[in-house]
């Protein structure tokens, strides 16, 4: 019957498109986990996706062996924890054989361990290949503590330098760039004169689709320039340059190896006193206009790395902002950071930059350095932060070590706070944490 | 010590986000959000056919025809749980022969029920089951309703939705929903159905798609009833192409056409849908 070979035909069809989107999906799903290639490929994967345990449960990981040679390989697999500061807290190994282009799965079981982000490196040790695989899981991260060491006079430090920005005419200017806009986007070039008179740029793009737009602003990583961000077809964009970023160079130009050590030796004069200004002065900006669309009922201040910390200091020091999300936020509980990068085999930023220069100036000791960044650090800012909070961080970062993330993320005091560890990401986060960041702005701003 | 992230992954999302699904299908509805979709439907049929997919070609001046209303809302829970509920109100015109006319209205059964998303595969296709609760809102008198089978019933559905693979195509979405249905009354029936949907955006706002609708009702009554909601013991196939346009990411209206070209004991039915979607 022509019926029946038309639903045969129809749900063959459509078992095969389920079927390919479901292949298409695990791949996907498999891609978390880096390619890698070699004649013998070790992988660990943790038990939980997210290389989260808790301190009642063993820690486990699954170790793919794969022998893509035809040699009979014999040898030892075997793995070293160590906590983040690099003591060593257990070990072990075993022998393995595999045949040629053979594989073998293991089972890891690590007995619980205490609070805290522990690297792991598993090592395959063959006659004729050695490999290190390199990861980090964290135990209970919502229950790490950190000491504040905020200053006594911090409150008031940054009262009395939001007056001084209050001080300083903002004389706006906003010029829409025509060569930039597109029928569906209007870009507009943002001037305005932040604190020390200093001016600052910035990329407004408002969406023609509409007539009131929630507003994303976004701040920059460290010494980054932003441009206007067109992917926005529900928020008015707001990307704003600070002093020495992007377009806001007049005065301060710096490369990134000197940024972050700009008058580091007089909290009064640090660099970062005028960048965290320059982030206010940019929500004065979206506050002053919402004749141009902005709903400034609906603000929510986004940033990575730099941009991270920058984001979290705007929603602490100013209520006008309504959601924030970070990832891997830079210099977070400073004085934890800098105990765990001296675990490292080679420097990294930012101490890398600080360590060099605390080497060529004799007299500038990291107590010294503490007097200045106690100021600046943004854990100390962490209290002040009321609204939802979202924070993405890559366990393998070692620019903002996870211990020193979670340290900052525990200090907030919203209750409305959410955090994402990306178990294979160094210095950012992943596809799966700006999808899942999506639906969760849309869900704190009712957004369809 | 670059921010490296590529920002564009919002774009995706967005772009996904902004193509609504004609219907309510396993996508979570989101945390605290509302769904509300009121749909107008006519159907209409006037030859019928049989048990071997033969047409039989109706007697002049016999027929039958309905417009329906529908209203679907839904919340969500939770970001995985949401509650769905559907009520409709019917009026048909069944004539018998000409000169005589049965015609009949009011609300029919209401199915309402919790969805679940099983699993979602990178916030971009969803995997969930829905089971649903199906009571009459009409007089069953001696086992016979013009609105419906009048008895209680019962409904698990699986659903698969999202994003097109781009090795498929470039963009767009699916949905496919595995159904099953049963009454308790005492010929049932049981109903078994796969509805496949794909959509595909034309333009910024507008978007054409294709359901197929593959529909077995099994039931010891086997008697042929041209009153589409009372008929028992069938099957068909049911194309239907529609066309949505979103005029606002909160509102868009879906217009759409079908047409049974294939069944078994059961009319040979075209008709067509107005529909709006209303996210808040």
């Amino acid at each position: 019957m022509i019926m029946k070979k038309i639903i045969y035909l129809s749900f063959m069809t459509l078992t095969a498109l389920c079927a390919s989107t479901l292949k298409v999906a695990a791949q996907q799903q498999q891609d978390a986990e880096p390619e890698v290639t070699g004649d013998v490929i070790l992988r660990a994967l943790p038990q939980s996706k997210d290389a989260i345990f808790k301190n009642s449960e063993e820690v486990k990981y699954k170790l793919e062996l794969e022998n893509n040679t035809n040699q009979w390989q014999e040898g030892r697999v075997s793995y070293v924890i160590t906590t983040d500061e690099g003591n060593k807290v257990a070990s072990d190994s075993i022998h393995i054989a595999i045949r040629g282009n053979g594989s073998k799965e293991l089972e890891v079981k690590i007995p619980p361990k205490a609070t805290g982000f522990y690297r792991i490196n598993f090592m395959v040790n063959l006659p004729q290949y050695d490999d290190t695989v390199r990861k980090v899981f964290g135990v209970n991260p919502e229950k790490i503590r950190s000491q504040l060491h905020k200053p006594a006079d911090f409150d008031a430090f940054w009262q009395q330098t939001r007056e001084q920005l209050e001080k300083v005419a903002p004389k706006y200017r906003v010029m829409e760039r025509k060569d930039l806009s597109t029928s569906e986007k209007k870009v507009y070039s943002v001037e305005m004169h932040s604190y020390g008179n200093l001016v600052i740029r910035g990329w407004l793009v408002i969406p023609t689709d509409g007539r009131r737009f929630p507003v994303h602003y976004r701040v920059p990583g460290y010494v980054v320039s932003l441009k206007p961000n067109m992917d926005n077809d529900d928020f008015i964009a707001f990307d704003l340059n600070v002093r020495g970023n992007g377009d806001s160079k007049d005065v301060i130009n710096i490369g990134t190896d000197n940024y972050c050590l700009v008058n580091v030796e007089n909290k009064d004069n640090y660099i970062y006193r005028g960048v965290y200004m320059d982030c206010i002065r940019g929500l004065d900006f979206l506050c002053s206009h919402e004749n141009l669309g902005i709903d400034a009922s609906k603000i929510f201040v986004e940033g990575g790395s730099q941009g991270g910390s920058l984001a979290l200091i705007t929603a602490a020091l100013d209520s006008r902002v309504k959601v924030l999300t970070m990832q891997v936020p830079l210099f977070a509980d400073i004085h934890d950071n800098l105990s765990i990068s001296a675990s490292y085999k080679s420097q990294v930023f930012p101490f890398k930059v600080f360590r060099k220069y605390n080497g060529m100036h004799p007299g500038f000791t990291w107590e010294k350095f503490f007097s200045t960044f106690d100021y600046y650090d943004p854990q100390n800012f962490a209290p002040m932060v009321k609204c939802p909070v979202l924070m993405g961080i890559g366990l393998l970062d070692q620019f903002c070590p996870p211990r020193c993330s979670m340290a900052l993320f525990n200090h907030i005091s919203s209750t409305n706070k959410e955090y994402i560890c990306v178990a294979n990401s160094t210095h950012e986060v992943n596809y799966d944490y700006f999808m899942f960041q999506n639906l969760w702005l849309r869900e704190k701003f009712r957004i369809p | 010590m670059k921010k490296p992230f590529a920002f564009t992954y919002c774009l995706l999302l967005l772009i996904t986000l902004a193509i609504p699904c004609k219907t309510f299908a396993g996508w979570p509805i989101g945390k605290y959000r509302d769904l509300v979709i009121p749909s107008f439907s006519y159907y209409n049929q006037t030859d019928h056919f049989d048990n071997n997919d033969n047409v039989l070609k109706g007697a002049p001046g016999t027929g039958f025809t309905s417009f329906s209303a529908n209203l679907l809302v839904g919340y969500g829970i939770s970001r995985k749980l949401d509650f769905i509920a559907s009520v409709p109100y019917i009026y048909t015109i069944n004539k018998l022969a000409p000169g005589n006319t049965l015609t009949n209205q009011g609300a029919g059964d209401l199915v309402a029920g919790l969805s679940y998303n099983l699993v979602n595969f990178n916030f971009k296709r969803f995997l969930s089951v829905q089971v649903s609760g199906i009571v009459p809102l009409y007089t069953n008198v001696s086992g016979n309703s013009a609105l419906g089978f009048g008895d209680y019933g019962s409904e698990v559905k699986l659903m698969y939705c999202g994003n097109m693979p781009a090795v498929i195509l470039d963009k767009g979405y699916f949905n496919a929903e595995l159904s099953y249905r049963k009454y308790y009354g005492t010929q049932g029936p049981e109903q078994l159905s796969f509805l496949g949907s794909i959509g595909y955006p034309i333009t910024k706002h507008n978007q054409v798609s294709i359901d197929l609708l593959f529909f077995k009702s099994f039931s010891s009554d086997k008697l042929y009833n041209p009153n589409f909601f009372a008929q028992r013991d069938f099957a068909f196939f049911k194309p239907a192409l529609n066309f949505g346009h979103t005029f606002t990411r909160r509102f868009s209206l879906f217009i759409g056409g079908y047409y049974v070209p294939f069944g078994l004991n059961t009319g040979v039915g075209y008709g067509g849908s107005v529909l709006a979607v209303f996210k808040l």
